[in-house]
C-alpha cells in the first residue's frame, strides 16, 4: 500500500509536469515588462549580410540605408548591449509602418526603451511604450567603412 | 479504485517519459520544390511552405485591428507544419522594400510561399524570411512579391519624379535634411566629402 502511494505520488508529479508543459510553452507569448538599451538597426541588412557584416551594417556608416529600409517597411530592430536582436512591433503607441517620424528619427541611435517583451519561436519582439533616453548615434563607423552601401551618399554635382 | 489509479499512474509515467525522452528537433528543410532565386546571403536556405498570413502583434498579444492593421503593422506567417511564427522581412524587389504590401491582400488567409530563410546571428536564433512568391494555398499560379514600389507611389503622389523611390521619399529626405547622410549633422557629411576629394 505504501509502495502504491509512492508510485501514485510520482505519477501525479509526472502528470503535472506533462500537463503543464504546453501551458509553459504558450506562456512564452505573454509579454514581460522590460527596460532595455541598444542600437536601433535595419534588421534586413544586419541579419542577411547583403551589404556586409554586422560591423558595417550598423552605426553612422549604415544610417542612410537604415532610413531607406525603415521607410521601405522592413522591420526595424534593436540590438541590445548583450547582442540580442529585438524586432520592434510598436513604438510610443504608433504602429511601425505609420507615417510618423519617430521610427525615422531614432535610426542608428542608441536608445533606452521601456516597454514589453514577447518571445516566440526564437524571435524576441519589443513593444516600446516610452523612449527613456536617447544617446544619439554613438557608433561613428563611417570613419572606417564610409557610407554602406557606397551609393548611400550621392555624388555632389 | 486502486486499479483506476494504477492505470492513471501508468499513463502518466508513459506521458512523462515521452516528454523527457523527446529528442531535439532537427533543423527543418523546406527547400524541396522551391524555385526561389538564391542570393548568397548569410545562413540562406531556399524555403517553400504553407501557412497563414498574420499580423504579428495580433498573433502575440491578441490586439487585432481590422485587416491585419491595414498596412500599418508588420506581418508574418504561421507555418502549417510546426505552427512557427515566421517574420517576413523582405519582398522580391531590390529597392529596400518590405513585404507588407505583398502579404496584406492575404491577411488571415492560407497561402503557399516560396523564398529564402536567412540569418544566423547569435543574437537572433530564428531565421527571417524573404518571400519571393505567394499564392492562395493550393492555387496553381504564383504571384511575384513586387507590389511595394507601386503601393509607395500611390501613398506618396507628391513624390512623383525621376530616380528610385528612396531618393524621393519625403520622410527619408526630411531626415537627411535634418541630420545628414551619416545622421551626425551636415558638417560631418561635408567634412567627409572634402576628405575624399
Amino acid at each position: 500500500m505504501q509502495r502504491n502511494r509512492r508510485f501514485t505520488g510520482l505519477a501525479a508529479l509526472l502528470l503535472a509536469i506533462t500537463v503543464s508543459a504546453p501551458i509553459a510553452a504558450a506562456a512564452t507569448t505573454k509579454p514581460k515588462p522590460i527596460e532595455i538599451k541598444g542600437e536601433i538597426i535595419d534588421t534586413w541588412c544586419y541579419l542577411s549580410g547583403v551589404m556586409g557584416g554586422p560591423e558595417a551594417t550598423s552605426g553612422s556608416a549604415h544610417h542612410t540605408c537604415a532610413l531607406w529600409c525603415a521607410a521601405g517597411g522592413i522591420p526595424v530592430g534593436m540590438r541590445a548591449e548583450d547582442g540580442t536582436v529585438y524586432m520592434i512591433l510598436k513604438i510610443k503607441g504608433e504602429e511601425p509602418l505609420e507615417k510618423s517620424d519617430t521610427i525615422m528619427e531614432i535610426q542608428s541611435n542608441v536608445i533606452t526603451a521601456r516597454g514589453h517583451h514577447y518571445v516566440r519561436d526564437g524571435v524576441n519582439y519589443l513593444v516600446v511604450d516610452k523612449v527613456v533616453a536617447n544617446d544619439g548615434i554613438t557608433n561613428h563607423n563611417h570613419n572606417d567603412y564610409g557610407p554602406v552601401p557606397p551609393f548611400a551618399v550621392p555624388e555632389k554635382k | 479504485m486502486m486499479n483506476h489509479i494504477s492505470k492513471l499512474a501508468g499513463v502518466a509515467v508513459l506521458a512523462g517519459l515521452s516528454t523527457f525522452a523527446a529528442p531535439p528537433a532537427p533543423a527543418a528543410d523546406f527547400s524541396k520544390g522551391s524555385n526561389a532565386t538564391e542570393l548568397g546571403l548569410i545562413g540562406e536556405a531556399k524555403a517553400t511552405f504553407s501557412g497563414k498570413v498574420v499580423d504579428i502583434l495580433c498573433e502575440l498579444s491578441g490586439n487585432c485591428p481590422a485587416n491585419c492593421g491595414d498596412g500599418k503593422r508588420q506581418l508574418g506567417l504561421v507555418r502549417d507544419t510546426d505552427n512557427a511564427l515566421v517574420v517576413v522581412s523582405k519582398n522580391a524587389q531590390f529597392e529596400f522594400n518590405g513585404a507588407v504590401d505583398d502579404l496584406l491582400p492575404y491577411c488571415n488567409k492560407a497561402v503557399d510561399v516560396d523564398g529564402l530563410l536567412l540569418g544566423d546571428d547569435p543574437g537572433m536564433p530564428a531565421k527571417v524570411y524573404m518571400a519571393q512568391f505567394i499564392r492562395l494555398k493550393g492555387e496553381a499560379k504564383w504571384s511575384k512579391t513586387e507590389r511595394w514600389t507601386k503601393a509607395w507611389a500611390k501613398r506618396n503622389p507628391e513624390a512623383k519624379g525621376e530616380g528610385p523611390w528612396f531618393r524621393r521619399d519625403p520622410r527619408v529626405k526630411k531626415q537627411i535634411e535634418k541630420s545628414g547622410y551619416f545622421g551626425l549633422g551636415k558638417e560631418v557629411d561635408e567634412k567627409r566629402r572634402k576628405e575624399n576629394q
